[in-house]
């Protein structure tokens, strides 16, 4: 019962939260659901041991791929959206034969340098991925209505609903996808690995299987941006917006499901509306990296740590309870 | 909730194209000024990260723009005088952070034209404008395309001016007859590949290898420079490089021994190029950038306010900061101003048909609306543009050169290396 309350308050909060923001604000609003989804799916790949340089431009796949599906194939919008994420999760398994060579450090800088080779690819052929200046015109979400309510994909709170859509649905299926047993192996492989292989455990396919689902949810996170920005370009997925998504991860912290999430909001939030609303637009590069390195010293498991001590206080049985066991 | 009668019709896109300044009557409240209001203009350009050495300035330049016109009492309109008031947005050169931009200086601020550096960001900005029948402007005309009309360059054709400086070089240093280029592989920098490809074949210079281009991630130059200068050119040619790039190369350049004629199309800092290097390696220096105390400024021909007073306000406030685009969008915004006034009114599509009726009067000169063989519209301002060169550690203004007189003999040049680079209007992806 407490568990279904909470779900209705949730969901009637979700669908009221753009009614109380300002039209930019919903825009960011948007762009936030998506990198929701983004460093999320990116926490699944972690969760083998892994992190990953690339993961950016594997999204930059989705992205790509389902405006290409669109643009010179004709593809109905939604249906090359789940195409461009196929495109990202196969070629992450493409990727991982030479990849999953390395581990670790060696891992890390491989995916750097595989993330770039694509990125060069989009920038080297104008045809079809349009070279440095990239894709425009790409189609947006095809408008409809549900009788009480018409989608225009022009705006935000339109897009707000049908993107947190799909991404409470990716989260559900990710966090289904941790706490089953594949789950809790991809752990094993982070943490146990020599106990895990005995145990017949093939750790090279785990690590494959968790780095295609990462990829093809990161897929489907830039293909759900293409349509709505309705351009992408291969700057858009370099190096510097990786760094952003590590951050949300590490200041979020990446032991819970919950913690990328927190990470994402709380910088996003900060960045994005916070210290542009003080006036300190140009400032913000600068004050960004000092929070940054703060929550890193006196935070150092992340800001999902501030939660659970909440949790974790509320939880413990008070003194007189203490005293009766 | 959207009334359904903004989205039924034949198709979205039809809709877009032929109803957009309907709809913004409809969907985007059309903010009314009362006499003695402040009109907004909205500057939507990177602030911070790279690129932002060409929106800053700009900025810092709208300011001293803004405070001049409301001392000499605003800008008059039908209505009576209003003061001007710039919002910024830092789009950082992202097209979805411009996107973000553009719909809160439009929907939030009620701003009446928007002034974008343009490139990566306009793109995301599109849509925006076609909806909203929003007038904006562009540094780079290679966004302009006919799809959305409302989008104008009135300051600067890059990179078709580099064509002067180059014709300039010709005609004054014929001794030289072989270079060699490299750029960014970027969107400002294969236009400008393209255009400089463009001049010295017309100008009758022999380019000895293809032009280098560099990812726009490079950091060490000294192989970029070492292979420049493998073929001893007599000419290098930096194109459109961003002044992170010109800096170290011209260095580069400096310290392989390289001694010949280097042609840029821009030289931000360029004090700071002189103390990096000297003075006798930076002379003769050909770039497309004046400082605005150059006396051919004061001609009548100029239309930009007080030049001179302007360049010493900017260096008075923000000391060694003056860059290519620190006039430029306070240009743009004269034009804006003539064109608003002329109209009696700040609503971008009176003021965008002021602008456009007749001639137009770009900083440098009465200039004509152009572009329709290139962009696929004329919306781009062109006439004269300055040559200038480095003398004595001091950039200074050699000839203006008409752009449209070079385009008529060798315009057919230029769409020839202009496709072969996919940088036609029609050729975007």
């Amino acid at each position: 019962m407490r568990n279904l309350l909470i779900f209705v308050l949730g969901s009637v909060a979700l669908i009221a939260l753009p009614y109380g923001l300002s039209f930019s604000q919903q825009e960011i609003l948007v762009f936030l659901v998506i990198n929701v989804l983004l460093v999320t799916s990116y926490r699944l790949m972690t969760l083998t041991g892994e992190w990953s340089l690339g993961h950016v431009v594997i999204m930059g796949v989705g992205a790509y791929a389902s405006a290409l599906y669109t643009k010179e194939l004709g593809i109905y919008v939604p249906v090359s959206m789940i195409l461009g994420a196929v495109t990202a999760a196969l070629l992450a398994v493409l990727l991982s034969f030479p990849l999953f060579r390395m581990k670790g450090f060696y891992f890390l800088i491989g995916s750097f340098a595989a993330g770039e080779i694509i990125r060069l690819i989009w920038k080297r052929f104008r045809e079809p991925f349009g070279g440095v200046r990239g894709i425009s015109g790409i189609d947006p979400m095809p408008d409809f209505s549900i009788g009480i309510y018409q989608f225009d994909f022009f705006e935000p709170v339109s897009y707000y609903y049908f993107a947190g859509f799909i991404v409470i649905a990716s989260l559900w299926v990710l966090w289904r996808i941790e706490k089953s047993p594949v789950g809790l192996t991809f752990h094993a492989v982070h943490w146990q690995d020599k106990l895990a292989q005995a145990s017949g455990v093939n750790l090279r396919a785990y690590r494959t299987l968790a780095f295609a689902i990462a990829s093809g949810f990161a897929g489907l996170a830039g293909a759900l941006q293409a349509h709505y920005v309705g351009t992408v370009n291969p700057n858009s997925f370099d190096i510097e917006v990786m760094v952003f998504v590590l951050t949300w991860a590490i200041v979020g912290g990446t032991a819970t499901f919950y913690g990328p999430i927190l990470g994402c909001i709380v910088l996003t939030v900060l960045n994005e509306i916070v210290l542009r609303e003080m006036g300190l637009e140009q400032a913000r590069p600068l004050i960004y990296g000092a929070i940054m390195i703060l929550s890193i010293l006196f935070l150092p498991d992340g800001l999902e740590s501030l939660v659970q001590k909440v949790t974790r206080r509320k939880s413990a049985p008070k003194p007189e309870e203490k005293a009766a066991t | 909730m959207i009334p359904k009668f903004l989205t039924s019709g034949p198709s979205r896109r039809t809709f877009l194209k032929t109803a957009g300044a309907a709809a913004a009557s409809l969907g985007f409240p059309r903010m009314t000024l009362a006499a003695g209001e402040p009109i907004k203009i909205g500057f939507l350009a990177p602030l911070t990260g790279a690129v932002a050495a060409w929106g800053k300035p700009g900025l810092d330049g709208c300011a001293i723009w803004a405070e001049r016109v409301n001392a000499a009492g605003g800008i008059q309109l039908a209505d009576g005088a209003h003061p001007i008031e710039f919002v910024s947005y830092d789009n950082e050169y992202d097209p979805a952070k411009a996107r973000t931009g553009a719909t809160k200086l439009i929907r939030e601020d009620g701003v009446k034209f928007i002034m974008m550096l343009g490139g990566d960001t306009w793109p995301g900005v599109q849509p925006v404008a076609e909806r909203t029948g929003m007038l904006f402007s562009t540094l780079l005309p290679s966004d302009l395309s006919p799809e959305t009309t409302t989008l104008v360059a009135p300051a600067e054709v890059h990179p078709i001016y580099n064509v002067t400086g180059v014709e300039w070089l010709a005609q004054n240093k014929p001794d030289l007859k072989t270079a060699v280029m490299c750029a960014q592989d970027d969107a400002l920098g294969l236009p400008s590949v393209a255009t400089y490809l463009a001049a010295f074949e017309a100008a009758g210079i022999e380019m000895l290898e293809e032009p280098l281009l560099f990812d726009p991630a490079t950091t060490d130059f000294a192989p970029v420079v070492t292979r420049l200068m493998a073929k001893n050119p007599e000419i290098i040619c930096l194109d459109t490089c961003y002044s992170d790039y010109v800096h170290p190369i011209c260095e580069q350049l400096f310290q392989q021994g390289f001694s010949g004629q280097i042609i840029s199309c821009t030289a931000d800092f360029y004090d700071q190029m002189i103390e990096k290097t000297s003075q006798e390696f930076m002379e003769g220096f050909i770039f497309q950038f004046p400082d605005f105390d150059d006396p051919a400024l004061n001609s009548d021909a100029i239309n930009f306010q007080d030049p001179n007073g302007f360049y010493a306000e900017y260096n008075a406030r923000h000391p060694g900061q003056w860059g290519a685009v620190s006039w430029e969008y306070a240009s743009i915004m004269d034009m804006w101003k003539a064109a608003a006034e002329k109209a009696g009114s700040a609503e971008p599509d009176a003021v965008m048909t002021a602008m456009k009726d007749g001639r137009g009067g770009h900083a440098f000169g009465e200039a004509d609306w152009w572009g329709k063989d290139l962009f696929g519209i004329d919306n781009a301002l062109v006439g004269d543009w300055p040559v200038v060169a480095i003398e004595n550690g001091k950039a200074v203004i050699k000839e203006f050169r008409s752009i449209p007189d070079w385009y008529n003999r060798h315009g057919d040049l230029l769409v020839k290396h202009m496709e072969a680079y996919g940088q036609m209007w029609n050729q975007r992806g």
